[in-house]
């Protein structure tokens, strides 16, 4: 019995390794969310066309930006996906390398905004999103971001950490909402730290908000439209609010990393996602906006994405630059009013 | 016993210079780390540290809550095991076994349990509204409260199983013989049974409170961001921010407070003694 | 009598405390619905089912099981000569050497994960599933000491004394008379290791990279991003994994002597 079970381990033990051992294989870290999605729709097909592995990391931008960092001499990722600032703040780190434009062929497909975004060509937009509040249709209004504190939400409303993606452009629009949008976000946070007793908790991945939506601990929350999907599977009368001060949102850039030890398969890879046929199929499932210009999706689902160039023009957006030169004043801010 | 010395060294050995080089090395350097600052040994990055009003709330939140929650698996503990040691044997040991069965599941299913019954809709809440002791749920989440509950169950088995063991060791008929002096009960626990178990309780003690300052997956999960406490913070400033500055003195500070509070126990049990 | 209900209702409710929550993420995994309430609507294995659909389960799982057996082999090759050789030998520098191989069991894991990441995988290239297998060996050290010292010293040294006077050597002694007779002392520690290794999340937090996670690493990355009663029913697989270990080893062996 005992030795059966230790040669069950070594069994065990082997395959992960044979699992390794494929010819090519490339490393890419994306965002947590709708990994099954991205797992039929991208890295399977991927792995058939290329006839290599993928290996993918999972986890919100910071934190992979972190890890990227950490390894920046000897990367172990190739390619990775992250916000604009981040990848900004990647380039400025030298953990990046500028991208080849020409050895993508759908290059030039891309809606103007999205081809190069960071500068340098240090990052390829591949899609955007607008951030607003998501919300219970049956228990709430919102029409403007001021309302995320109204009296039905106390104790039932989340809002983004400030070091998350969502946190920076949520608190700009709170910022709107009650009158001073300057870019130090003082005011907001003041706003937000003001209220903090009646917030659930603030979030740090996306993913987390659905499942408190779910469970029914929160009623609203500002999130992206990136994670929408999930929201109008749960049976619930979910509403996505226009509020009166506009949306915000972002946009997500893939990068290539400096030293990337599978430089070929990651332009293969990239070119692969931002093709027409998976932006389209992305799209259909309601996983990303199509950053691809040539997408063309129904009326229908392109109410429930952030389609098309006028609708990310209409964005109230903080530029990258911004963000990155600010975050730690807007860090110790938050730390100093919200964090104790 | 054998006498040749240099053949126990020899049997002893690997097993040191593993956990020399692999263990105490790295810990050793990550832990130096926060006494230096531009080449020179200064105590300014904790002075540094301590100036931030969040690093200290979290260190209030993360004692206070260690000492609660040793406090009160102490108090169930001695109610917990005193029953059990005064049943018969095959009822005893049928009930240690279902009090060491917790131990043995992952702490991250534990903990997750938690989510399923503190929730908005989950059975305490439900349990309470059908009872009328309050009107609309009561938000458990991501407080204070989640977390002390999360980590009283978890620990609370270990301090248990230290009081049944000291109980067990201690002269059958003391308390039998107190009570036919007259002693009452709170008398006889004073007198009778703290003094003969203090050392069961020390070790419980440690390991709970100990338990409780290094969890990360319960305050990670049931407290999230709003309910740092110092495990969770130094999780935080790595990932988010590559501080590993803060990370090495947050470690220190972690062990300082272990030892300390084993050292303190120590001391209260063979103060007590000497009386 | 009076204290006697007392007893009584202290340790219902004690138990109902402790293993309460296991009872309720049995029920939500078994669950017809599609949300975690309670209580649970309808009965169904569907949730079970999905869970053994996660690919990435397989991998990790795999790898918490590889770290677990060899993690506790290892652990027990290196500490079974140290406990021998404290309980039979006269022993330089005894306490520091004994200091030295529980100092892991003292150390926050989280600290221990971290050390290892910044002093070890980052600077000398070594592999995260290399630092996983050698933190956990270091973490099991301490038990494996502890536990098979409690079964040698319960063990009669005169027996091996009179071995060797007989002319036996030292290491035909260990294996034909002392490894026989602490077997079981060896399987508990094989056990009580195999279990810690298998739960450990702080050391592993750190110790992960892409493609290599331990089990309980990727439960918590399953539980962050999936909403429905399977993360119950991956809490509850993961339960009773456990507990029929443990359940079995007490059995067949009286494991609960040692622990």
């Amino acid at each position: 019995m005992f030795k059966k079970f230790l040669a069950s381990g070594v069994a065990l033990a082997a395959l992960s390794g044979a699992a390794h051992a494929a010819d090519k294989t490339l490393v890419i870290s994306v965002y947590g969310f709708a990994q099954d999605e991205f797992k039929e729709i991208v890295y399977d097909p991927f792995e058939a066309q290329c006839g290599c592995e993928l290996v993918v990391e999972t986890g919100n931008s910071v934190e992979r930006l972190a890890k990227l960092e950490a390894r920046k001499d000897d990367p172990e990722i190739d390619m990775a996906v992250m916000s604009t600032h981040d990848a900004l703040s990647a380039a400025r780190k030298g953990i990046t390398q500028s991208i080849d434009v020409t050895r993508l062929s759908n290059y030039d497909k891309l809606y103007d905004i999205a081809k190069d975004p960071v500068g340098d060509h240090m990052g390829v937009g591949y899609t955007f999103y607008a951030t607003s509040i998501a919300y219970r249709a049956d228990e709430v209004e919102i029409e403007s971001w001021a309302d995320l504190f109204q009296d039905k939400l106390k104790g039932r409303v989340a809002f983004p950490n400030v070091s998350t993606n969502q946190g920076p452009p949520a608190l700009y629009m709170v910022g709107k909402a009650i009158g001073d949008d300057a870019a130090d976000l003082k005011a907001a946070i003041g706003e937000v730290a003001k209220n903090k007793d009646d917030i659930v908790t603030f979030y740090e991945r996306s993913s987390q908000v659905a499942q408190l939506m779910q469970q029914e601990e929160i009623l609203a929350a500002p999130i992206g439209r990136f994670a929408w999907g999930a929201y109008s599977k749960m049976g619930f009368d979910m509403a996505w609010a226009t509020p009166k001060e506009g949306q915000t949102g972002g946009m997500n850039v893939m990068i290539l990393t400096k030293g990337a030890k599978n430089e070929d398969l990651a332009y293969e890879f990239m070119d692969f996602w931002l093709s027409t046929e998976i932006q389209t199929k992305l799209a259909e499932a309601l996983v990303d906006s199509p950053a691809n210009a040539d997408v063309e999706v129904s009326d229908e689902i392109a109410e429930n994405l952030t389609y098309g160039a006028e609708t990310v023009e209409s964005l109230k957006l903080l530029e990258p630059a911004v963000i990155l030169d600010n975050r730690e004043a807007w860090l110790s801010e938050w730390n100093a009013q919200i964090g104790q | 016993m054998f006498q040749n010395r240099m053949e126990g060294l020899a049997l002893a050995l690997p097993a040191a210079v593993f956990a020399a080089i692999v263990f105490l090395v790295p810990v050793g350097i990550l832990l130096s780390e926060g006494f230096r600052a531009e080449g020179s040994w200064t105590l300014a990055s904790y002075a540094g540290f301590f100036e931030s009003e969040l690093n200290r709330t979290v260190f209030w939140r993360t004692l206070k809550l260690g000492a609660i929650v040793t406090a009160v698996s102490a108090v169930i503990g001695y109610a917990t095991a005193y029953s059990i040691v005064t049943l018969p044997p095959t009822a005893r040991g049928r009930l240690i076994g279902l009090v060491v069965m917790p131990l043995m599941i992952s702490p991250v299913a534990r903990t997750y349990a938690w989510i399923v019954i503190l929730g908005r809709t989950g059975f305490v809440n439900e349990t309470i509204v059908w009872l009328g002791l309050s009107d609309t749920p009561i938000r458990f989440l991501f407080t204070e409260t989640a977390v002390f509950i999360g980590l009283l169950q978890l620990f609370l088995p270990l301090m248990i199983l230290s009081l049944i063991s000291a109980l067990e060791n201690m002269p059958r008929d003391a308390v039998p013989a107190a009570r036919v002096l007259g002693a009452n009960w709170l008398q006889v626990f004073v007198k009778v049974i703290l003094p003969l178990t203090k050392e069961g309780l020390v070790i419980g003690g440690t390991l709970v409170f100990t338990g409780s300052l290094t969890a990360y997956i319960t305050p990670a999960i049931l407290g999230g961001s709003k309910v740092l406490m110092l495990e969770t913070l130094l999780y935080q400033r790595v990932t988010v921010a590559n501080d590993f500055a803060s990370a090495s003195i947050i470690a220190m500070i972690l062990m300082v407070m272990s030892f300390s509070a084993n050292l303190l126990l120590k001391r209260l049990a063979t103060a007590r003694n000497k009386r | 009598m009076t204290s006697r209900l007392l007893s009584y209702v202290t340790l219902t409710l004690v138990l109902i405390f402790l293993l309460g929550p296991f009872v309720i993420i049995v029920a939500a995994a078994l669950s017809g619905g599609e949300t975690l309430a309670f209580p649970p609507q309808g009965l169904s294995f569907k949730w079970v089912m999905k869970v053994f659909e996660v690919e990435s389960f397989r991998a990790s799982f795999a790898l918490s099981m590889f770290l677990a057996i060899f993690g506790t082999l290892a652990a027990l090759v290196l500490g079974v000569p140290v406990a021998y050789a404290a309980s039979r030998y006269r022993l330089p520098f005894g306490e520091t050497i004994r200091t030295i191989v529980s100092a892991p069991i003292i150390v926050p894991g989280i600290i221990v994960g971290l050390a290892l990441l910044r002093y070890l995988v980052i600077p000398l290239d070594v592999g995260v599933g290399v630092a996983l297998f050698i933190a956990h060996t270091a973490l099991i050290l301490p038990y494996a000491v502890r536990v098979v010292s409690a079964s040698l010293d319960n063990l009669r040294s005169d027996i091996e004394e009179a071995a060797v006077i007989l002319g036996s050597t030292r290491v035909a002694t260990f294996f034909r008379i002392v490894l026989p007779n602490i077997q079981s002392g060896i399987l508990a520690a094989f056990i009580l290791g195999f279990v810690t290794s298998f739960n450990q999340v702080p050391v592993s937090l750190f110790l992960s990279g892409p493609g290599v996670r331990t089990l309980p690493i990727d439960m918590i990355w399953y539980m962050e991003i999936t909403y429905d009663p399977s993360v119950a029913a991956l809490a509850a697989l993961l339960a009773f994994l456990s507990i029929s270990i443990v359940f079995l080893a007490e059995r067949f062996l009286g494991f609960s002597r040692y622990v």
